[in-house]
C-alpha cells in the first residue's frame, strides 16, 4: 500500500555499513576528524587501546621517566601522574596556531616522549581537579 | 613513497616524495630545513612504534611529522 518492500537478506547490514562509511568519511573530511585519525596512527598499540577504552592515554617523559596522562582536549589536558595513577601537577602547553584537537594531543605526546624538559619549560602549571578531566567537558 | 606530514589548521598537509628520485629528495630536504628553521619539530616513528625527534633530514624515514613550536597555555 505504501510501497514498503521487505529487505533482501543481508541488505540491512549493507545499509548499516554504507551509513557508517558515510559518517566516517564525513568525519574524516573535517580538520578534527583528520587530526584524530593521524593521532590514532601515531599512538603505540597500548596507547591506542587505552585511548579507545578510557578517553586518555599515557606517555613516559624522555628526560625524567615520569608518567603523564593526555586527555582529549586542546588545552589544560595534560597531567603528571604518580606510580599509582593519581593526578599530580597539570601542565598546559600546545603548539602554536589553531590546530585541531588530534594534532594538539599528538604534538603533546611527541614533545613529552622526545623533549620533555623543553615541554615542561614552556608549560603553564595548574592544579588538576575533576572538571579538567571529565570526559563530558567541552573540548578545547 | 615517503611522506612529510605538516600539521596545520586543516589537520595536516601531506608532501609525498620518492626516496629514489634525487630531485624529489632534494625538495623534501629543503622543506625539512625550512620548517625546522621556522621552529617546527620533526619526528619519526621507529619500527617499535616509539617516536623520536630528528634534527637532520632522513630520506629513508617513511613518515616525518612536523609540528609547530610549543607555547604555554
Amino acid at each position: 500500500m505504501f510501497g514498503f518492500r521487505p529487505l533482501l537478506p543481508g541488505a540491512r547490514s549493507r545499509l548499516r555499513a554504507t551509513r557508517s562509511l558515510f559518517i566516517r568519511h564525513g568525519a574524516e573530511g573535517t580538520p578534527e576528524g583528520r587530526s584524530l585519525r593521524l593521532l590514532q596512527q601515531w599512538l603505540s598499540p597500548s596507547q591506542r587501546e587505552q585511548f579507545g577504552r578510557r578517553g586518555y592515554f599515557e606517555v613516559v617523559g624522555s628526560d625524567s621517566g615520569k608518567r603523564y596522562r593526555i586527555h582529549a582536549g586542546a588545552s589544560v589536558n595534560v597531567c603528571e601522574i604518580d606510580e599509582r595513577g593519581r593526578l599530580q601537577e597539570g601542565l598546559c602547553f600546545m603548539p602554536i596556531g589553531a590546530l585541531p584537537i588530534g594534532d594538539v594531543m599528538l604534538a603533546q605526546k611527541i614533545a613529552l616522549e622526545t623533549c620533555e624538559d623543553k615541554a615542561r619549560a614552556v608549560a603553564r602549571r595548574f592544579t588538576p581537579n575533576g572538571f579538567h578531566f571529565r570526559q563530558t567537558r567541552p573540548l578545547g | 613513497m615517503a611522506i612529510q606530514i605538516v600539521m596545520d589548521r586543516t589537520g595536516d598537509s601531506r608532501h609525498p616524495f620518492n626516496p629514489d628520485d634525487v630531485q624529489e629528495v632534494a625538495k623534501a630536504e629543503q622543506r625539512f630545513y625550512e620548517l625546522t628553521k621556522a621552529g617546527f619539530t620533526a619526528a619519526v616513528r621507529t619500527s617499535s612504534g616509539q617516536t623520536s625527534q630528528i634534527r637532520m633530514f632522513d630520506a629513508t624515514a617513511e613518515q616525518t611529522l612536523f609540528f609547530p613550536r610549543l607555547v604555554g597555555g
